[in-house]
């Protein structure tokens, strides 16, 4: 989250600066297959979505040549916008990359095809240097308005001279060689031809010499550009601003951030392979709250394992952020947070979701008191509770009928007409007060309330068979 | 600015002076060859003020000739950039005008001179008020703003502007005289 506001800066200056930035050298002729401007723009804009990337591989993320590539990098690199490193490595050295890559790339898609040929080349790694990057333009912004300030009020400007015979230019500190023996004027040193002042340095077009009219004229141009750049830049010192007290996030160097990319995947590795058998119990063992967390923290880095033991201590209430947002927060970190905490959101459910059925109505009670939570989860818990009992007596039905013994997904699938059948037949006998709860609690979550009816399915075969400690057995198992 | 530095060069003395005052020789020569020469890096030398030390000498092979490594206190004056100095115009032109303040050289281009001073051609080239009280010319005392400075090995040069708050004319020499 915090880098967003940066990445919103490089991209800003990004537009403002670099947009027309061609790579080419000047002696090559320019033809309009080889006129690449703009790609400094996509380049800057691929790599505010990566940290640390090896250069072929965003090459051939963005489908460029890598020389070409290479070349826009280098000039970054002199504007002191990335840093690079580079260095000899075998495939081990690769390997080392490639999991922090993995580790640190969640949500975005590097291509890792084709390091299997890497003997002991020198890579090129790239990245963003957000500080740096911060006090560039903010020079830069500073280096435009002081140009323009001082030619508007004449201010401590070198006057510069030119010579119109043979166009050589020399300034006021030439001044005692260029001074003539004949008259008052300044004589090139070459050809001695007369020197004229170049007066207007930005407004060199209107040769208005010195008379009062010119001048005031180039005042007016002068105080219009420096408006315009004013307008025209707002976006981006307004950026600056906000981005002012922010802390940057800082990288490292290569191998640091690899170091620490890869302890993290670790941690998380670890901690998922604890995980993925315990998540179904995981449920029961804090009191069947179901916890859509996951997401959350997936936003930022790949920690979200680490995180999860902390888990109950967050309440559900983590829905929050999906409904109320800042104005300001939606604008600067949405994007990727939502696609993300959606997909994350998902699989947070089917096992959030899933697992606590099985014990919501015993442990509810308990932790109701406990944490405090809006209505409508009030009413989907409720909503749980009842369509559990329902279920149970379903399936004590369904039992008699037919054999536990076929497999889950099966379970699934046939149970779940069956059970809409019996929903319904039940629902018309029973309280209508669940059918109105229903209704109020279905905006909250649309498509995840019916996610979960059709998921309590599932959980309830199983949990139909075996008691309510289930759970632990599929911890062991 | 003005710095009081102390210095190092290594004098050679012709063997003629080599006696009772020797020492005198030393200094004066020293003197001679140092005082109102420029450097870069510390800038005019005005005046030796004293000697620290007189190393040992070093007969040439050949010449004879004695190198004495001496130690000097020296005021030194560099100009900097920003700095304000008075100084005494020297030549006006169309183009601007020169004025040197003791050893350094100032240019003031025309448009680092106020809008209202308008260049005056003829005998006496000067730049001048419209409404005339206020006078440019040969000899005049200006108070100025170094802007730019241009330091060679063996010369400093100077850029300034009088384009400034309580910059300009200091005393009009034709109104005295």
């Amino acid at each position: 989250m915090s880098v967003e506001p940066l990445n919103r800066l490089v991209k800003l200056a990004a537009r403002a600066f670099y947009d027309d930035i061609t790579t080419k050298g000047d002696n090559l002729p320019k033809t309009g297959r080889s006129d690449n401007r703009g790609i400094a723009v996509v380049v800057l804009d691929a790599l505010t979505r990566r940290q640390w990337v090896r250069e072929e591989d965003l090459a051939k993320d963005l489908k460029l040549h890598t020389k070409q590539l290479r070349r826009t990098l280098r000039f970054f690199e002199e504007e002191k916008l990335i840093t690079r490193d580079h260095r000899k490595e075998t495939a081990k050295g690769a390997k080392i990359y490639n999991a922090a890559v993995a580790a640190t790339a969640d949500g975005h898609h590097t291509g890792k095809e084709g390091d299997e040929k890497i003997k002991l080349h020198t890579h090129s790694y790239c990245c963003l240097d957000y500080a740096q990057i911060y006090d560039v333009v903010r020079y830069r912004l500073h280096r435009m308005k002081k140009m323009l300030k001082d030619e508007l009020d004449n201010k401590n400007t070198v006057q510069e001279y030119i010579c119109p015979n043979c166009g050589k230019r020399y300034n006021a500190l030439d001044a005692p060689q260029l001074v003539s023996m004949e008259d008052e004027y300044f004589h090139c040193e070459v050809c001695n031809g007369e020197l004229v002042a170049e007066s207007e340095k930005l407004t060199a077009q209107e040769m208005g010499d010195g008379d009062e009219n010119a001048r005031r004229r180039r005042r007016d141009k002068l105080e219009d550009m420096l408006k315009k750049q004013e307008a025209q830049l707002k976006p981006l010192t307004d950026q600056l601003n906000r981005v002012k007290d922010l802390p940057v996030p800082e990288f490292g160097n290569l191998q640091a951030w690899e170091a620490r990319a890869n302890a993290a995947a670790r941690a998380a590795n670890g901690d998922l392979n604890g995980n993925d058998p315990s998540k179904s119990s995981l449920g029961l063992g804090f009191g069947g709250t179901p916890m859509p967390f996951v997401g959350e923290t997936k936003v930022e880095v790949a920690f979200s394992g680490i995180e999860e033991k902390g888990e109950n201590i967050k309440s559900e209430s983590a829905n929050a952020p999906m409904k109320v947002l800042p104005p300001w927060m939606i604008k600067q970190g949405m994007n990727l947070t939502k696609e993300q905490r959606g997909e994350a959101k998902e699989e947070a459910k089917m096992d959030g979701s899933s697992a606590p059925s099985g014990s919501v109505d015993e442990k509810k009670s308990a932790t109701e008191s406990v944490d405090v939570k809006s209505i409508q989860d009030e009413y989907v818990k409720a909503y749980y509770a009842a369509i559990l009992q329902r279920q149970r007596e379903q399936e004590a039905a369904n039992k008699e009928q037919e054999l536990p013994s076929s497999s889950i997904s099966n379970g699934a699938y046939n149970t779940s007409p069956q059970r809409q059948l019996g929903m319904k037949s039940k629902r018309d006998d029973q309280d209508e007060g669940d059918d109105v709860e229903w209704e109020e609690a279905a905006p909250a979550g649309n498509a995840i309330g019916n996610f979960k009816v059709n998921d309590l399915n599932v959980q309830a075969d199983a949990s139909g068979d075996d008691e309510d400690d289930d759970g632990i057995d599929w911890e062991e198992g | 600015m003005f710095f009081h530095i102390v210095l190092e060069r290594n004098m050679q003395l012709h063997p003629r002076h080599f006696g009772r005052d020797l020492r005198d020789k030393l200094v004066s020569k020293l003197m001679k060859d140092v005082e109102g020469t420029c450097s870069g890096r510390h800038g005019f030398i005005v005046a030796i003020t004293g000697i620290e030390s007189v190393g040992k000498g070093l007969i040439r092979d050949g010449t004879g000739f004695v190198t004495f490594p001496v130690k000097y206190q020296c005021v030194v004056f560099r100009p900097f950039k920003g700095e304000i100095l008075e100084a005494v115009v020297s030549m006006v032109n169309k183009m601007g005008f020169f004025a040197e303040a003791g050893p350094v050289q100032i240019f003031v281009s025309n448009h680092l001179i106020p809008d209202d001073m308008e260049f005056q051609s003829g005998d006496v080239p000067n730049y001048t008020t419209s409404d005339g009280s206020v006078k440019i010319q040969k000899d005049s005392e200006v108070r100025l703003k170094i802007i730019g400075t241009r330091v060679d090995a063996t010369e400093i040069f100077c850029i300034g502007t009088i384009k400034d708050d309580f910059l300009g004319v200091i005393s009009d020499p034709g109104a005295t005289s």
